[in-house]
């Protein structure tokens, strides 16, 4: 009896209890706003080398590459090496933590990729310019 | 307007429906820009400030890599295979030297991160990697 009763009155009000679904959502929404890193990803393909002394890199923050012909790309865009370091800075500006990790494709030419890791060595103090090694 | 009125109270219902549309569009927002990239890295030492460069009086060992990407270390023609045993027998001899990894601007990049990770596998300290003038 108290069932059809409370049958009518729900057919009535056409009403679903969406706090269940509101609280899986809000988790859902805030895990990502936690994991959300905003990387500007350099955009080139790049052919790493595999090695056996690797060592994740985390928090990421700065990706810089040199493809293929020896061009370094940032956030989408060759940049020329003196402005390399101009550009590092303005990436430091919003991500003041993450670690800089240098994607050099196997192909590269050394020179680049020395002059290269002297500029991040001046700008950002790293003692060790980590090299990306194992493809995706 | 009586109705209206009278219906809040009695159900003392808020509408959740903007509350969700605003709650799924930022759900979305986050779930389409997150990135889950993951890098694995290997330290790699860029060169030494060219002033205090000169005044290296500790004697080093040499790889050299040159333009077509052969490796010598210390003037010795080496296979890829046989440089970790030439650098240890460096070593050996010299047990306070430094390594120095000179590459070729034309030297691939890929041969100076292989070099650097046998350094790393055959324990060698104060590594560093320099341009050969050239």
């Amino acid at each position: 009896m108290a069932r059809k009763a409370r049958e009518a009155a729900s057919s009535a009000e056409d009403d679903v209890n969406l706090t269940p679904m509101l609280d899986v959502v809000f988790i859902l929404l805030i895990f990502f706003i936690v994991t959300a890193q905003f990387i500007r990803e350099p955009g080139v393909e790049i052919d790493r080398v595999d090695v056996n002394n690797k060592e994740r890199q985390n928090p990421l923050g700065i990706l810089i590459a040199i493809d293929g012909n020896s061009e370094i790309y940032m956030n989408k865009q060759v940049v020329p090496l003196s402005e390399v370091g101009f550009r590092i800075r303005e990436l430091r500006e919003d991500n003041p933590k993450g670690r800089l990790v240098v994607q050099a494709d196997s192909e590269a030419q050394a020179g680049v990729l020395i002059d290269l890791m002297e500029v991040v060595n001046e700008v950002d103090n790293l003692g060790r310019v980590p090299l990306s090694v194992v493809n995706q | 307007m009586r109705g209206r009125a009278s219906r809040p109270s009695d159900e003392a219902a808020v509408d959740l429906t903007p509350m969700l549309d605003v709650v799924f569009i930022l759900l979305i927002f986050f779930i389409v820009t997150s990135t889950f990239i993951q890098e694995e890295a290997l330290g790699a030492e860029p060169p030494p400030p060219q002033t205090n460069a000169p005044s290296n009086p500790a004697p080093a060992i040499i790889v050299y890599i040159d333009e077509t990407d052969q490796i010598r270390v210390n003037r010795k023609l080496t296979d890829i295979s046989a440089v970790r045993g030439g650098m240890e027998r460096a070593r050996a001899e010299n047990p306070e030297s430094a390594l120095i990894i000179q590459a070729h601007p034309e030297a691939r990049t890929g041969t100076i991160i292989e070099v650097r990770d046998i350094a790393y596998d055959a324990q060698m300290e104060r590594v560093n990697i320099v341009r050969s003038a050239g």
